[in-house]
C-alpha cells in the first residue's frame, strides 16, 4: 500500500495518487462533478471528493461486492454512484456512503450505464442475455429486454431515448419509452465485444474479437468496417461533436473521422504514442476538443488532435491502464492501472 | 492464428487450466468436488455449466453459458467459446485468489471450441495455459454411449488425461473392452481407472498435459494402429524421429498440413529436438490453431528423439512420416 514517489508529469502539481488492493476495473465522476469513484476487482469502491483531491489517505473505501466490481456509473442523482458486480448485485452508493442493493441476478453485472435528462432519467445493468431498464430511482423495473446471447456492452443515445447492447452477431437497438416493444437487429456476423453510439446518433459502433470495428450507419443501417489494428479494441470515445471516435488497440491513438463522408474509405488520423506502448484506454474531454489517452506501461497522456501537442499525465504508472475517465466538465481526469494504482488530476483554471 | 505461429511465452507464469469433459453421468462432478475437497492446499477458481448434475463445494464458482462462436479468420473449424473469454478475463483481474481453474463442460459438448479458446484469444493467451483436458468415463455405459454420439469420441480424442469411472460396476472382460475401445481413438492419453471418482490428484492436476515426454515414451508400439479401421472413425498415429529438426522446415510442413487437413486432425502434439536448441520445444494444435514454446532442456543422458502425436480421422501415416522426415536437418 505503498504510494509511488515517482510519478511524473502534470499528477505532480496538480493531483495526487493511492495504490489501493486489487485491479482497477472502471472510474466515473458523479453527476454534479464533486466526486470521483474508482472501482476494484475486489469489490471496493474508492470515492474522492473534489475539496480532499490533494489529500488521498482521506479517499473512503466501501466494500460494495463480494467479489470483483465489474461496472460503473454516475447515479441518477447528484452525488451518488451505480455499480454491477459479480456477486450479481446491481448497487448504489449514495452521497453519504450508504450501500443500497438495487437488484439481484444468478450471472455477473457487467455492465451499468444511467442517463438523466431534464424530462427523464433511466438506469440500465446488463446480466448475462438480459439487459434490465430502470427508471431512474433503480427500484423499479420498467422493461426486460432479452437479446440472443450475452450482452458484451449497452449504451444510452445522448438523449435516452434509445438503448442500444452489443453481443454475438451484431447489435440490438430498443426504445426506452414504455409503449415501445419491438427491437432493431443490427447483424453482422462475428462476436461484438463493446459499443459507442455517436452524439448525435449518427452511426452506432461495436469492437469485435477479430482486432476491428464494425458500424452500423443508423439512418439506413449501412455496415461500417475499420480495421487494420494489431490487438482488439478495448475503449472507445467520441468526441463531443461527434467529429471523431478515438480507440485503444494499437500504439498509437487511432482516430477515425466520422465527417466529408468518413469513415467509410477513409483512413484514421494516428496520434502519437508512448514510444511503442500499447494504448489501453481513451477518454474524450466531454468540452473540449482534447483526449486522454492511457497505455500498458501505465502512462496517461492528454492530446490535443489538432495541434498534435501531447501534455504528460503521469508517466511511470508501473502497470497497464485499465480505467480512465473525464468529469462531465471535463474539470477532473481520473485513472486507474491493472496493479491498484489510482490518480485524479484537477485541470480547472486557477 | 490459423497459421502454426510458434511464440514462447514464459509458461511458468501462466495459470494452470484444467478442463473436465465427460459424458453425463460420468462422474465430472464427483471428481470435481473430488479434487476440490482434497488435501492440497490449493485454491481453484472453477467455471460450471449451469445444468450441472451436483452442487460444487468451492468459494468461487462461476456459471457458464456455453456460448459457441466462429472467428472471422476464415477457417471454418475455428469456433471459440466466447463466455469463457470473458470469464477468464474477468477471473484474471483476481489472479492472487486461486492456483487453477477448473473448466467444467456440459456432457455433450464438443471440447474444441473451449481448447481452441486457449489459442485464439490474445488475452487468454498472455495469461493462461490449458494444462489438460481431463476426459471422465463411464465404465459401464461408455460402449453404449460410443456407439450413439459423435461427441463422445471427440472428447477421447481430445483427452490429455482418461479417468476411467465406476471400475467396480463392470467385469474384468468389460473393462478390458472399454480400454480398448478407448486406444483405438486415443492411443497416447495415460487412462486413471477409478471408482466415484477417487483419483490421485497428480494425475488430473498440473499434468503439465504437453509435457509429453513421459507419456510418448511410455507408449507401447503394438498401440500403433495395426488394426484396420473404417475412414471415419477417429484414431491416433505417433512419429519418431532422431534426427534433429530444421525448426522453419518444421514450421512450414505443420502449418500447411493443419491448414490443408485441420478440420481432420483434431489435435497434434509433440516434444520436438530443433537443431540448435538447447530445450526441448512443446508443440501443440487444436485442429488448425497451433502453438508452441519451450519445455526445458533435455535430461542428462536422455536420447534427443522427436515425437509427434495426431489424433484424428483419415490419418495417412506413411504421408505424415514423410513429411515429418522432410523436416529434418540435412
Amino acid at each position: 500500500m505503498s504510494t509511488p514517489t515517482e510519478l511524473r508529469g502534470l499528477i505532480e502539481k496538480r493531483g495526487a495518487s493511492r495504490t489501493v488492493e486489487g485491479h482497477i476495473t472502471a472510474c466515473a465522476a458523479s453527476r454534479d462533478n464533486m466526486r470521483f469513484a474508482f472501482t476494484t476487482a475486489e469489490g471496493d469502491v474508492i470515492v474522492a471528493h473534489r475539496s480532499d483531491l490533494a489529500e488521498p489517505a482521506s479517499w473512503a473505501t466501501y466494500a460494495v461486492h463480494d467479489g470483483a466490481a465489474l461496472a460503473l456509473a454516475p447515479d441518477t442523482d447528484p452525488g451518488g454512484f451505480l455499480t454491477g458486480g459479480d456477486d450479481g448485485r446491481l448497487c448504489r452508493l449514495d452521497m453519504h456512503g450508504e450501500i443500497e442493493e438495487l437488484g439481484k441476478t444468478r450471472r455477473w453485472v457487467e455492465h451499468v450505464v444511467s442517463h438523466v435528462d431534464a424530462k427523464t432519467a433511466y438506469i440500465a445493468s446488463a446480466s448475462g442475455k438480459q439487459v434490465e431498464l430502470r427508471d431512474g430511482r433503480g427500484e423499479t423495473v420498467l422493461k426486460t429486454l432479452e437479446h440472443p446471447s450475452s450482452v458484451t456492452g449497452i449504451v444510452f443515445d445522448a438523449k435516452g431515448k434509445r438503448i442500444a447492447a452489443s453481443h454475438y452477431n451484431g447489435a440490438s437497438v430498443w426504445y426506452t419509452q414504455p409503449k415501445s416493444e419491438s427491437v432493431r437487429s443490427l447483424e453482422w456476423k462475428g462476436s461484438h465485444t463493446g459499443i459507442a453510439i455517436h452524439p448525435a446518433g449518427e452511426a452506432l459502433i461495436t469492437s469485435m474479437q477479430d482486432n476491428d470495428l464494425h458500424g452500423w450507419r443508423l439512418s439506413d443501417g449501412h455496415n461500417i468496417r475499420m480495421s487494420g489494428y494489431p490487438t482488439k479494441v478495448k475503449s472507445m470515445s467520441f468526441s463531443r461533436t461527434g467529429k471523431w471516435l478515438a480507440t485503444s488497440g494499437a500504439d498509437v491513438v487511432v482516430l477515425w473521422p466520422f465527417f466529408g463522408g468518413g469513415p467509410m474509405g477513409k483512413p484514421p488520423a494516428e496520434l502519437p504514442g508512448m514510444g511503442g506502448a500499447l494504448c489501453t484506454r481513451v477518454a474524450y474531454n466531454p468540452e473540449q476538443e482534447i483526449l486522454a489517452a492511457g497505455f500498458a506501461d501505465g502512462s496517461v497522456i492528454m492530446i490535443e488532435p489538432e495541434s498534435q501537442r501531447v501534455l504528460p499525465v503521469c508517466l511511470n504508472g508501473g502497470s497497464a491502464i485499465s480505467a480512465l475517465s473525464y468529469s462531465s466538465d471535463g474539470c477532473l481526469l481520473g485513472f486507474g492501472t491493472e496493479d491498484g494504482l489510482i490518480g485524479l488530476v484537477d485541470l480547472s483554471a486557477g | 492464428m490459423s497459421d502454426a505461429s510458434l511464440t514462447s511465452e514464459p509458461a511458468d507464469t501462466l495459470v494452470p487450466v484444467t478442463v473436465l469433459t465427460g459424458f453425463l453421468g460420468a462422474g465430472k462432478t464427483t471428481l470435481l468436488n473430488h479434487i476440490l475437497t482434497a488435501e492440497h492446499g490449493r485454491k481453484y477458481a472453477v467455471v460450471i455449466n449451469e445444468f450441472g448434475e451436483l452442487g460444487v463445494d468451492n468459494d468461487l464458482v462461476v456459471d457458464a453459458d456455453e456460448e459457441v462462436f466462429e472467428m472471422n479468420n476464415g477457417c471454418i473449424c475455428c469456433t471459440v467459446r466466447g463466455d469463457l473469454i470473458r470469464i477468464l478475463g474477468s477471473l484474471m483481474k483476481r489472479r492472487n485468489k486461486f492456483d487453477g481453474i477448473i473448466i467444467e463442460t456440459t456432457g455433450l459438448a464438443d471440447p474444441a471450441p473451449v481448447a481452441q479458446t486457449f489459442f485464439a484469444d490474445e488475452d487468454v493467451r498472455a495469461k493462461t495455459r490449458l494444462d489438460a483436458v481431463v476426459t471422465v468415463v463411464d465404465a459401464l455405459n461408455f460402449l453404449q454411449t460410443l456407439t450413439e454420439s459423435p461427441e463422445a469420441h471427440q472428447q477421447i480424442a481430445f483427452a490429455d488425461v482418461i479417468i476411467l469411472n465406476k471400475t467396480d460396476l463392470v467385469d474384468e472382460a468389460q473393462l478390458k473392452a472399454v480400454e480398448d475401445a478407448i486406444r483405438k481413438i486415443n492411443a497416447f492419453a495415460p487412462i486413471h481407472k477409478a471408482q466415484k471418482g477417487n483419483v490421485k490428484l497428480t494425475d488430473v492436476m498440473d499434468v503439465g498435459g504437453f509435457d509429453l515426454q513421459r507419456t510418448l515414451s511410455t507408449t507401447p508400439d503394438f498401440l500403433e494402429n495395426t488394426h484396420h479401421h473404417h475412414e471415419e472413425d477417429v484414431n491416433s498415429i505417433s512419429l519418431s524421429l532422431k534426427t534433429p529438426l530444421d525448426a522453419g522446415r518444421f514450421q512450414m510442413w505443420i502449418g500447411a498440413l493443419l491448414q490443408e487437413k485441420g478440420a481432420d486432425i483434431l489435435r497434434t502434439k509433440g516434444i520436438l529436438n530443433f537443431e540448435g536448441q538447447s530445450d526441448r520445444f512443446a508443440f501443440q494444435a487444436v485442429h488448425m490453431m497451433a502453438d508452441g514454446n519451450d519445455i526445458g532442456p533435455w535430461k542428462e543422458g536422455e536420447e534427443r528423439e522427436s515425437r509427434l502425436v495426431f489424433i484424428g480421422r483419415n490419418l495417412n501415416r506413411p504421408q505424415l512420416r514423410r513429411g515429418f522426415e522432410s523436416c529434418a536437418v540435412a
